[in-house]
C-alpha cells in the first residue's frame, strides 16, 4: 500500500513539473472523452424527453397510415405512393372489432393553413384536420375551455372549430375565444373549444393545430382522399390484440394475399420510441468511432511523451535502480504515470463534455442529461489507453542498465 | 577470513569491444574486514570503476567469486541484486547523483522507499541522517539550491540512512574544491571512527595516502596492497618507471 501511494505521489510530482507538456499531450484524450460525454448527454436528453413526449397518442392508442412516419436509409418513395389510400369506409369497418373502442378517422390538409380573425392572422403553420369526436381520445386532447366536437356537429356539418393553445395565443390574446369567428381559407368557423397547452417537441410547438368536423371540412375545404386512422383499444392491455385485429381486417378489406406485405404502416408510442432508439444507436456508434479515433491519437501522444520522459529521466532511473528499485518498480512507476496522465485527460474531457452539454441546454434549450455510464466509460477508456500505450515506454525504462543510465547527462 | 565483509577471489570482468576482448579486471583477489577504511587507487583505465560496479552489485563478474556480508553475489538475479544494493550498500558518487526535482529530505528517504519503510519512520530516519551530516536547516531545499559540499553531504546522508554494511564512495571529492573536499574527507574519517566500513575509489594518491589501507590497481590487476601512505607513494614511483 505504501508502495502504491509512493508511486502515485511520484507520478503526480512529475506531472506537476511538466504542466504545459502534460496538457498538450492530453488534448487528444480530452477531445475524445468530451465528445463522448457531450454526444451521449444530448442523445440521452433527447431520449428521455421523447419517451415522455411520444406519449402524445392516448393510452392504448395506435395509428394507421399509408406513409411511414420516418425513414432512415435508402427507401423507395414510389412504393408508398402506389399504395391505395386509406378510406373512410375502411376506417369505419374497424369499429366492429372486439377490442377496438374508438376509431378516429382524420383528414389532414397537405399543407398547413393560416388562420385569421378580422384583426389578426397566424403564420401559415397551423395544421387543420377534419375529424370525428373520437379524435379527442385517440390523440389525448385535454380541453381547457369549452368542449370538443360532438356527433351532432359532425352529422350537421356545423362550422365549428377546436383550436390549439398557440392559435388561441395569436388570434385571441387575453380574450375569451369561445363563440368567436376564425377563418380558414376565408371560410368562417365558430370556436367551441380550446385545448390544454402541450408544449414543444424538439423545439417544435405541439399546439399549432385546429380540428373541425370532417363533414364541414370536406364542404368548405375539399375532400382529402387519404385518411390517417387512429385506433384506441378497449383497454391499454388490449392494445396488442386490437392491433392484430386491425391489421387482419385491413389486409382482408384491402384485398391482400397472405404472402403480400401489408400496404399500410402502424405506429404506436412504442414504435415511435423504437424509431428514436434506432437513431440514437446510430449516433452512439458514430460517437464511439470518433472517440476510439481520438483515444488512439491521444494514446499515441501519451506514448510519445512517456518515451521523451524516459529519455529525459534516464539518469534518474539509474539512480533509483542503484538505490535498490527493482525493475518491476520502475515499470509500475512509469505505468502509473501514464495511466494517471491519461485518466486526468479523461476527467478534464468529461468535465468539458458535460459543460458543453449543459451549456447547450441553457443556450439553445435542447434537452441534455449526462448518463453515468458515459462518464465511467470515458474515464475507463482513457485510463485504459494510458495503460496500453504506457507499456512500451515503461518496459524500456525498466530495462535500462543502472551504470549506463547514471552516466547520461 | 570467514567473517570478512568483502571477499573477492580471482575476480575477472571482460568486455567485448569491436570483436576484441578487453580485460577490465584480470584476476583480482582481496578481503576487507568490517570497520576498515580502504582506498582503491588507480589511474583511469586501471579497472577501478569496473571493480566498484562489481562490489556495488551494479554489475556481475565474468568469472571469479565475490562474497558480500556472507552472501554469494555471483549468479544472483536482478531483483536480488537490487535488494542487496538497497540493504548492504550506501553509494556516494562523484557527481552526487541526487534527484534534481526532489528536496534533500526526499532524496535521503529514497532508499527507504524501496525498502517499504512507512512514511513516518522514513521521515524520522531521513531527518536524523541529515542532522548527522549537519544539514538540519537545509532539509527542504532542492539540490540546485545547495552548494557542492552540501550536495555531497546529502548524498552521504542518503548512503547512511539505510544503515548499510558498506559505504562505497566513488571519487567523492572529484567535483569539489580542495577545502570542501577536505571537509568531506574529514566526515569520512569521522564515520570510520564510528565503525563504518568505507571503500573509497580514487585516482589521487594524495587521498589514498590518508586511508589506513590502500589497494592499487593497474591494468586490471592488484599491484599493491598495504598501508595507505606506503601504497600511494610506491605506486606513484611505479607509474614514473612505467
Amino acid at each position: 500500500m505504501t508502495a502504491l501511494l509512493d508511486t502515485i505521489a511520484m507520478a503526480l510530482g512529475t506531472l506537476r513539473a511538466n504542466v504545459l507538456r502534460s496538457v498538450l499531450t492530453l488534448l487528444g484524450i480530452v477531445i475524445g472523452a468530451s465528445t463522448v460525454v457531450a454526444m451521449m448527454s444530448l442523445t440521452e436528453g433527447f431520449r428521455l424527453k421523447l419517451t415522455s413526449d411520444f406519449a402524445a397518442l392516448g393510452a392504448g392508442a395506435f395509428q394507421v397510415q399509408k406513409w411511414p412516419a420516418l425513414q432512415f436509409g435508402p427507401h423507395d418513395h414510389r412504393k408508398y405512393e402506389r399504395r391505395p389510400d386509406l378510406t373512410r369506409e375502411q376506417g369505419e369497418a374497424l369499429r366492429e372489432l372486439p377490442h377496438v373502442a374508438y376509431v378516429s378517422i382524420e383528414e389532414w390538409a397537405r399543407r398547413p393553413e393560416a388562420l385569421a380573425t378580422r384583426d389578426r392572422t397566424t403564420k401559415q403553420n397551423i395544421s387543420v384536420c377534419g375529424a370525428l369526436p373520437d379524435y379527442e381520445r385517440a390523440n389525448g386532447v385535454d380541453i381547457a375551455l369549452g368542449r370538443f366536437l360532438s356527433h351532432t356537429d359532425v352529422q350537421l356539418g356545423r362550422r365549428v372549430i377546436v383550436i390549439g393553445a398557440d392559435v388561441q395565443d395569436i388570434l385571441f390574446p387575453g380574450q375569451d375565444p369561445l363563440g368567436q369567428e376564425v377563418r380558414v381559407r376565408g371560410v368562417p368557423f365558430e370556436v367551441i373549444g380550446v385545448a390544454e397547452r402541450e408544449g414543444s417537441l424538439l423545439g417544435q410547438s405541439k399546439d399549432g393545430w385546429a380540428v373541425v368536423p370532417w363533414t364541414a371540412y370536406e364542404r368548405a375545404l375539399g375532400k382529402v382522399r387519404n385518411n390517417n386512422i387512429a385506433v384506441v383499444a378497449t383497454t391499454p392491455d388490449d392494445a396488442p390484440r386490437a392491433l392484430e385485429e386491425v391489421v387482419a381486417k385491413l389486409r382482408r378489406i384491402r384485398g391482400l394475399a397472405p404472402h403480400e406485405e401489408s400496404d399500410f404502416e402502424i405506429f404506436s408510442n412504442d414504435t415511435s420510441a423504437q424509431l428514436f432508439d434506432n437513431l440514437a444507436k446510430m449516433v452512439g456508434a458514430a460517437t464511439f468511432g470518433v472517440c476510439a479515433l481520438a483515444l488512439l491519437v491521444g494514446g499515441i501522444g501519451v506514448m510519445n511523451i512517456m518515451l521523451v520522459s524516459v529519455t529525459e529521466r534516464t539518469r534518474e532511473i539509474g539512480i533509483r535502480m542503484a538505490l535498490g528499485a527493482r525493475r518491476r518498480r520502475i515499470l509500475s512507476q512509469f505505468l502509473v504515470e501514464s495511466v494517471f496522465l491519461s485518466a486526468l485527460g479523461g476527467l478534464v474531457g468529461v468535465l468539458l463534455g458535460a459543460g458543453l452539454a449543459l451549456g447547450a441546454r441553457e443556450i439553445w434549450q435542447v434537452p441534455a442529461s449526462i448518463p453515468a455510464w458515459a462518464v465511467i466509460v470515458s474515464l475507463a477508456s482513457a485510463g485504459g489507453a494510458g495503460l496500453l500505450f504506457g507499456i512500451y515506454p515503461a518496459a524500456r525504462a525498466s530495462k535500462l542498465d543502472p551504470v549506463e543510465a547514471m552516466r547520461t547527462e | 577470513m570467514d567473517d570478512a565483509l568483502i571477499l573477492v577471489e580471482d575476480l575477472c570482468r571482460y568486455y567485448e569491444v569491436g570483436g576484441e576482448t578487453v580485460r577490465a579486471l584480470d584476476g583480482v583477489s582481496f578481503a576487507i574486514e568490517r570497520g576498515e577504511w580502504v582506498a582503491i587507487v588507480g589511474q583511469s583505465g586501471s579497472g577501478k570503476s569496473t571493480l566498484m560496479n562489481l562490489i556495488g552489485c551494479l554489475d556481475t563478474p565474468s568469472s571469479g567469486s565475490y562474497r558480500l556480508n556472507g552472501a554469494d553475489v555471483q549468479g544472483l538475479a536482478d531483483d536480488a541484486l537490487a535488494d542487496l544494493r538497497n540493504k548492504e550498500i550506501g553509494f556516494v558518487f562523484q557527481t552526487f547523483q541526487l534527484l534534481p526535482r526532489a528536496t534533500a529530505l526526499a532524496n535521503v528517504e529514497l532508499p527507504l522507499v524501496y525498502r517499504g519503510v512507512s512514511r513516518r519512520e522514513r521521515r524520522d530516519r531521513a531527518e536524523a541522517a541529515l542532522a548527522a551530516v549537519g544539514l538540519t536547516n537545509r532539509m527542504h531545499h532542492r539540490p540546485n539550491e545547495l552548494s557542492g559540499g552540501q550536495r555531497q553531504r546529502v548524498a552521504i546522508a542518503r548512503a547512511l540512512v539505510g544503515e548499510p554494511s558498506l559505504l562505497l564512495a566513488d571519487e567523492p571529492t572529484g567535483n569539489l574544491d580542495s577545502s570542501t573536499g577536505e571537509e568531506i574527507i574529514r566526515l569520512f574519517d569521522d564515520l570510520h571512527r564510528r565503525g563504518h566500513t568505507i571503500l573509497l575509489v580514487t585516482h589521487e594518491p594524495r587521498l589514498a595516502a590518508r586511508c589506513p589501507r590502500a589497494i592499487r590497481l593497474t591494468d586490471g590487476r592488484v599491484v599493491g596492497d598495504g598501508p595507505g601512505a606506503e601504497v600511494a607513494t610506491l605506486t606513484a614511483a611505479r607509474v614514473v618507471h612505467a
